[in-house]
């Protein structure tokens, strides 16, 4: 089905939280104040790395209207963080690793006087030679960035009875390449911010966008030194995020600097921060050796992954699990030996980020089997369809998964594409431009995988205003989770809208459901209310039982309220929700919670649901000036049911767009540990200029019968297979292979002397 | 230095309509001076230098970046931000942002209808080619300017309508 506001009728829904955003009503948590508020300022560091020898905020703290300067000393508990290995420090004492290290932070009358503070704080450093080749920093020679040494962490995949040196004999058509990939940015329009604010009792609420409020409550506790139960987060709604929220990044400076004034602080950060000190996507270098019999059969693939993963771990460990695991993508190979490394340098930090690794290696696995198809002299097509995973077939690293033809299914479909048919017309109408199209395709992993805790919590209760309180602890980054909430409790219970209250984004009211990442929240949410359906029904309908002498049996849930259903008589609306709820002593409240489905095997990070997508993409290349323009882009996702077509829609386009950038023009590029760009005048993100002119999406809904695992997030999946597609296209417009990504326009106008102009 | 010392110098405005008159160091920034001082947060702010469009707003009759202008130019201006369009229901260009799906995190919205706004008071019917010129300068994250070009083609299609219907 083409997925659109026609073919999705009447559920496509308006947004709940639509009209708050459209009116400028709706305050983000970087809108709030607080009166007698303070604001924070953080000192980053000057040097991408260098030995700390004194700090010395005196004259910062003399300054009048200056209300708090703090520094490592006056961090009460421990001083580091990180979702999983707490090895970024909150305030750095002997050294600074990276130019957004944070040195001292400061709270004041106004953002004035608080970056005039800044400014007379004096660190005195001694640079050090700066870490900055992923590769040369695994060398014994090279110097240590942390205790263990520079490798944060490494993963291996091996298969197949022949070593992969022997394999690699009995192949007839090897190509062998090196993938490039650059450090993109979130570029979330709202940069990280919020406002702390202290209790009577010790006690904070702390307001700032986060991906999993709970994990912040965690970690804030282990760095004030409080009691969990002390911190409330409040987390939602999000400016953006696309992972690059999920870290904590303001939040311990202003809980620090308000516990110690004991007054609410506030810290917005600018964008020059932003970029400075946030997270981004892991660069790496991808070797890749693929080789295949006479026939096109896959015989051996060999991978080398290098990621960067800056100054500090994050979730730069669980990253690199993931490209390792789709090295492989959906397709089977006879004999296979990836290794990967996560390597520590000073170059910023990269961490978690929409596609997860998946796009770095999708765009060398893909790019790849195009090669490998051109050299044996068939289409890609049927090399892939050769190759293709079938429905029963184990997940890329052997491990056993939900039975799954979205591989296929994707391809099939895909391969239909207008955009793909027969070429009439190559030429684009003027000589200086090529046409030309290509396509990708790509299998994504959802939830954390197996080995990770990936537990989620649901709520649902009749509360006393009548309404049916759903909770979560899932945040509304933009994606459109409240309205699939909506939705997928209107259809559960017949309700209508109103009937419906969406709790979530705040520790002290919701479950754990653990983070609004790994597009997992539209499945985790489809799958507590359908676990907390039955017994939620059942308690409802004994109250109206109670209330009405009406056999339960005759009753359900429906708009409104309690409906009866007798036979051969029209049903009708017996009692409210708020009738119901003032007539009872308890009100129903059930809780549930579960894990997201995983493996049974044993393999780290290996993912049980999956979901697939393709693309197929018309570019037009510009011989003169080199550049790239994406004319046509079709999607086809197979991802189960479409839960919210709005949503679905949305984060397909965008992700497709994110993509675009990360193909074309987006590099947050280092010197010597250095950002050369520093805002969003030097860091281009596409405009609405630099997008298709025609974008369709295609959604496959159905799953393979008996699959009981409901509808697979897409968060993420958008994102994956463009990069590839588009290089397949400027191939076929071109004849030439580009391994490094952005597509800068010298590449293409170099290549064009060397091969189009001299042939 | 006594950083409370900074000259001020007072300034009157209109925004929304209303007469406003603030004691300001004659840097202060527009966008700020919306979000902190008169707590309208409708404004975003996101880049600081022009390049992002989140915090337009339309300031005598043209619109501008408000991370640009800064106090000392605001001398009897009449400003218009986002919180003007719907002060009694919502704006037909609000109401195809929804109907479309338009937003997403919502964060650039403001500035992507104030931008809109300030484009069809100048140009009742504009082309397709206005209409992505006029809005290169607000970047989205998150709706890949999909949804958004979906509620532009609502828009306009609404106006051929009553304008249509008008003509009868
Ligand atoms: S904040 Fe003013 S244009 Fe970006
Ligand atoms: S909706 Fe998030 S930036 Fe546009």
């Amino acid at each position: 089905m083409v997925l659109d506001i026609t073919s999705a009728g009447a559920r496509w829904k308006i947004r709940r939280d639509g009209e708050p955003k459209v009116t400028g009503r709706l305050k983000y948590l970087t809108d709030m104040s607080f009166p007698q508020m303070l604001y924070g300022t953080v000192l980053r560091s000057e040097h991408p790395h260098a030995k700390i020898e004194s700090i010395d905020t005196k004259e910062a703290e003399e300054l009048p209207g200056v209300a708090s300067v703090i520094t490592y000393r006056d961090v009460p508990g421990l001083n580091g963080f990180g979702i999983v290995i707490q090895d970024q420090p909150v305030l750095c004492e002997d050294k600074v690793r990276y130019v957004g290290d944070a040195v001292a932070a400061v709270a004041a009358e106004t953002k004035e006087i608080a970056q005039k503070a800044i400014s007379l704080i004096k660190v005195k450093y001694t640079p050090l030679q700066p870490v900055t080749d992923p590769e040369e920093a695994l060398r014994d020679t090279t110097i240590k960035l942390h205790k263990d040494g520079n490798l944060l962490h490494q993963a291996a995949f091996q298969k197949g009875e022949r070593q992969i040196e022997k394999s690699f004999k009995d192949c007839a058509f090897i190509v062998e390449e090196i993938y490039h990939t650059p450090r993109q940015m979130h570029a979330y329009m709202e940069t990280e911010g919020g406002v702390a604010v202290p209790g009577s009792d010790g006690g904070i609420t702390v307001y700032a966008p986060t991906q999993h409020g709970f994990k912040d409550q965690l970690q804030l506790s282990r760095i004030l030194s409080i009691p969990p139960e002390k911190i409330r987060i409040i987390s939602s709604p999000i400016g953006g995020s696309f992972g690059g929220k999920d870290e904590l990044n303001i939040q311990p400076y202003i809980t620090i600097l308000a516990l110690k004034t004991k007054r609410p602080v506030k810290i917005h950060q600018s964008r020059r921060v932003s970029i400075k000190a946030g997270l981004k996507r892991h660069p790496m270098k991808i070797y890749m050796k693929t080789g295949t019999d006479t026939g096109g059969k896959l015989l051996a693939h060999q991978v080398k992954i290098f990621a960067d993963t800056g100054a500090y771990a994050t979730l730069g460990p669980a990253v690199l699990d993931f490209a390792v695991e789709h090295s492989a993508g959906p397709y089977r190979i006879e004999n296979v030996d990836v290794k990967g490394y996560s390597i520590y340098t000073n170059n910023g930090v990269a961490g978690e980020f929409r596609g997860f690794g998946g796009n770095q290696i999708t765009f060398a696995l893909e790019t790849q089997i195009e090669r490998l198809a051109e050299k044996i002299g068939i289409s890609s097509t049927e090399f892939r369809m050769k190759n293709l995973r079938q429905t029963e077939d184990p997940g890329p690293v052997e491990q056993p998964i939900v039975p799954t033809d979205g591989a296929k299914a994707v391809l099939t479909e895909l391969i239909k594409s207008p955009i793909l048919q027969k070429k009439t017309d190559l030429n684009a109408g003027m000589d200086w431009k090529l046409k030309g199209r290509g396509y990708s395709i790509t299998m994504h992993g959802g939830g954390l995988g197996y080995g990770r805790p990936d537990p989620s919590g649901a709520r649902l209760s009749l509360n006393e205003e009548g309404k049916l309180e759903v909770s979560f602890g899932f945040e509304e980054c933009g994606q459109g989770l409240i309205s699939t909430i909506d939705m997928i409790m209107t259809e559960t219970f017949n309700c209508d809208t109103n009937d419906v209250e969406i709790t979530i984004g705040d520790t002290a009211k919701v479950p754990h459901s653990g983070s609004s990442t790994a597009s997992r929240a539209t499945n985790m949410v489809w799958l507590g209310v359908n676990k907390l359906k039955a017994p939620f029904i059942e308690k409802v309908l004994a109250g109206a039982e109670k209330q009405t002498n009406v056999s339960s049996e005759k009753l359900s849930l429906g708009k409104n309220g309690i409906w009866i259903y007798e036979e051969e008589k029209e049903e009708k609306l017996l009692l409210t929700y708020k009738e119901l709820a003032s007539s009872m002593d308890e009100l129903p409240s059930v809780t549930t919670s579960y894990h997201f489905p995983t493996t049974p095997q044993s393999i780290d990070g290996g993912h049980f649901l999956y979901t697939f997508a393709g693309v197929a993409v018309e570019v037009e290349v510009d011989l003169l000036t080199g550049r790239v323009a994406v004319t046509k882009m079709d999607h086809v996702i197979s991802a189960g049911p479409v839960v919210n077509p709005m949503g679905y829609l949305g984060q397909i386009e965008g992700g497709a767009n994110m993509g675009l950038g990360f193909t074309l023009m987006e590099d947050a590029a280092m010197e010597n540990g250095r950002y050369m760009t520093e805002n969003l005048d030097t860091y281009l993100i596409p405009t609405i200029l630099d997008i298709p002119k025609e974008t369709k999406v295609f959604a496959i809904e159905d799953l393979v019968s008996g699959d009981t695992y409901g509808p697979r997030g897409v968060g993420e999946i958008g994102t994956v297979a463009v990069a590839p597609a588009i290089v397949s296209a400027i191939h076929d417009a071109t004849g030439m292979w580009l391994n490094k990504l952005p597509i800068q326009a010298d590449t293409i106008l170099k290549a064009v002397e060397q091969k189009i102009l001299s042939r | 230095m006594d950083a409370n010392k900074l000259i001020e110098k007072t300034t009157s405005f209109k925004v929304n309509g209303k007469q406003i008159e603030l004691t300001l160091p004659p840097t202060y920034r527009l966008v700020d001076i919306l979000r902190d001082s008169l707590s309208l947060t409708g404004t975003k702010v996101a880049c600081e230098v022009g390049r992002c469009g989140a915090c337009s707003v339309i300031m005598n009759g043209k619109l501008v970046n408000s991370c640009l202008i800064m106090a000392y130019q605001m001398e009897d201006a009449e400003i218009f931000t986002i919180e003007s369009l719907s002060e009694e229901r919502l704006h037909p260009i609000q109401e195809a942002f929804l109907q479309a799906g338009a937003l997403q995190c919502g964060y650039c919205t403001p500035g992507m209808i104030i931008a809109l706004k300030s484009l069809l008071d100048e140009e009742e019917q504009p082309s397709k080619e206005d209409v992505l010129t006029a809005l290169s300068g607000n970047l989205c994250r998150c709706t890949g300017y999909e949804g958004i070009l979906r509620a532009v083609d609502l828009l306009t299609k609404k106006r051929h309508e009553t304008i249509g219907e008008g003509k009868e």
